[in-house]
């Protein structure tokens, strides 16, 4: 089988291939957990009462004058905690969904899953329901977009341009199921249409970021536990079979574990886009093949991206009060082009 | 030895439709090296699936040392079994010895970290295959035969006494064929273990097999040791060529020339 890769290569292309690597993947984990550190700090530090940053991080672990503790405790943390986890569950949940359908465009956004946790968090909350109920109504919307997706698609087992299509329709439609029940909010509910639209984290309370957070940890823990399987994935049904996995359960495992991390994220701060498309794409780029190692890497720059997104939508911006949802997708849809046009001949390697 | 017989009962296989490998009765012998031959499409893969569990029979069955192989739990099996697919995916810019790793897999727990056992095993099955050299390349960049040679390694570390290998030859030019046997032929001789492999040239197969299982259409046309098989009758009617079977000069095994196209022509009319 001769094809383009049995090709000699340019000459310095090995080279710069083989900076990727355990070394390197290790390098930019410590740079994200001290970006994604300055970032924290930074968040609950600005605000109509500017604090230092030592004040502030005293400040987040309770330490300090009662004042600022309740400014950085109660008003500015659930934002930053909420940005934080719903960072970690999309780009986590893009970075399976990418590996798990071996194709670059499948991500909760592009699928629908987003979308049907936004309209069933939207259906909860018309309904008058607490908010404890909102993440699992996300799920189940989810859930249901995921299942739609399966009954449109998959039927006949169909291939992956097909699903991605299919998921576009699944997404729209949600959305425009969304956003019918946001016009018909009743006013006290009004304010929380940015979230459910276009992906917000404003005015995030403990309650919530810890509901969702919980559950966002708990998945995480499932997905790393379920990496190995889903790199024996990767090497296709037949090798993966007579390695003794059971490749459909498998599949259907890390599919569920990626659904729910995107509808808990989605549950907490709508459908914030680009995050779980991008991330996983910019860390591939950074990183190189993925392992364990480059999937918690994902996580982390998932959150320092929606972090550093909402930062700027509050205080860089010319326009106050812009939702972190259209920073993410101003910054992620050209970032996409650009890696897609440069990836081009690269992604479509499957059969060796 | 009678440990890793394979035996199928009555097997039927499909693809859908399509019956593929129709009551099938076949036992394969433990402690040798077993070639299935026949022509394109005469259900060698398609076996090879059914022999690994990879495709659900439509009837009979297929026993491992007696016992039913669908009722045994898949890592179970793939700790006696183990195979190289015709195509394997090579993952993206994966290292040999990330590859190699994955053949651990049956052997650990859900969150079992990585042992030495597992070290050793893959130390052992890159030194065996000669790809101890290559373990940092990506698998991707690398020669036909060097890639087959990594993925050999991968089943190795899986550590199965029994080995399948679907035309591990195909697509290597005749050097790398011959290394590619040569490594199988050590497998059997120095490592003790079972191979059953589908092969495409007759004269290969007769050179390393102990058994040859010949199969058309799905059935099965002959069974037996190379040198009690292997005539011009069963090539004629198994290929449709006509051929002279003539001692190999160089092991003495069967080797099929197939006659000049003079002779094939009035050999047809006749």
């Amino acid at each position: 089988m001769t094809d383009v890769r049995d090709l000699p290569r340019a000459p310095g292309r090995p080279a710069a291939r083989r900076v990727h690597g355990p070394r390197r993947t290790l390098l930019l984990l410590a740079l994200a957990a001290v970006a994604l550190l300055a970032l924290i700090v930074t968040s609950v530090a600005v605000g109509e009462i500017p604090l230092g940053p030592v004040v502030a991080l005293k400040g987040l672990l309770g330490l300090g004058e009662r004042a600022d503790v309740v400014v950085v405790q109660q008003f500015r943390a659930p934002r930053m905690a909420a940005a934080v986890v719903a960072g970690l569950g999309l780009a986590v949940a893009g970075a399976l969904l990418q590996r798990l359908f071996r194709n670059p465009l499948a991500s909760p956004d592009v699928m629908g899953v987003t979308g049907g946790a936004s309209f069933g968090a939207v259906a909860m909350l018309a309904a008058g329901a607490p908010q404890a109920l909102i993440p699992p109504a996300a799920l189940g919307g989810g859930v249901l977009a995921a299942v739609l997706l399966g009954a449109f698609a998959w039927r006949s087992g169909a291939g992956v341009t097909r699903l991605v299509l299919v998921g576009l329709a699944v997404q729209a439609g949600l959305s425009a199921a969304v956003n019918f029940m946001v016009v018909r909010f009743p006013t006290e509910l009004a304010g929380s249409a940015l979230q459910w639209t276009t992906g917000s984290v404003y005015g995030r309370t403990w309650a919530e970021v810890g509901a969702a957070g919980g559950a966002v940890a708990l998945a995480l823990a499932v997905a790393f536990a379920q990496h190995r399987r889903l790199a024996v994935l990767d090497l296709g049904d037949d090798s993966a079979g007579a390695l003794g996995l059971g490749t459909s359960a498998a599949r259907l495992q890390i599919l569920v574990t990626a659904i729910a991390l995107a509808s808990l994220a989605a549950a907490l701060t709508g459908p914030v886009a680009f995050v779980a498309l991008a991330v996983p794409h910019l860390v591939r780029f950074l990183a190189g093949p993925p392992t364990a190692a480059t999937l918690a890497l994902t996580g982390l720059a998932g959150a320092v991206l929606l972090l550093a997104s909402d930062l700027v939508a509050q205080y860089l911006l010319p326009v106050s009060g812009l939702p972190v949802g259209v920073v993410t997708a101003t910054l992620g849809a050209p970032w996409l082009l650009v890696l897609m046009i440069r990836q081009s001949s690269s992604v479509h390697r499957s059969a060796r | 030895m009678t440990a890793d017989r394979l035996a199928t009962h009555g097997l039927d296989l499909r693809y859908g439709d399509r019956l593929v490998v129709g009551g099938l009765d076949l036992e394969l012998p433990g402690g040798a090296v077993t070639a299935v031959v026949g022509p394109n499409a005469c259900g060698k893969s398609t076996l090879l699936r059914g022999l690994t569990r990879l495709l659900a029979p439509a009837a009979g069955t297929v026993t491992l040392d007696g016992a039913d192989i669908h009722r045994m739990s898949a890592k179970a099996l793939a700790l006696r079994m183990g195979l190289l697919p015709q195509q394997p995916v090579t993952p993206e810019a994966i290292t040999v010895e990330a590859l190699v790793r994955l053949g651990r897999y049956p052997h650990q727990k859900l969150l079992s970290p990585w042992s030495a056992a597992d070290q050793a095993a893959v130390d052992a099955a890159l030194a065996r295959t000669g790809t101890d050299v290559l373990r940092d390349q990506p698998v991707d960049r690398l020669s036909g035969g060097q890639r087959q040679r990594a993925w050999i390694a991968l089943a190795l570390a899986q550590d199965t006494d029994l080995l399948l290998l679907d035309e591990p030859t195909t697509f290597l030019d005749l050097r790398h064929q011959l290394d590619v046997l040569d490594l199988v032929a050590e497998l059997h001789t120095e490592a003790g273990r079972t191979v059953v492999m589908v092969l495409h040239d007759l004269g290969q197969a007769a050179r390393y097999a102990d058994h040859l299982v010949v199969l058309k259409d799905g059935r099965l046309a002959a069974s037996g040791a190379p040198a009690d098989v292997l005539d011009a009758e069963l090539v004629r009617s198994v290929f449709g060529v006509e051929c002279r079977v003539i001692p190999d000069p160089e092991t003495g095994t069967p080797l099929v020339v197939p006659l000049g196209r003079a002779a094939r022509r009035c050999a047809v009319t006749a």
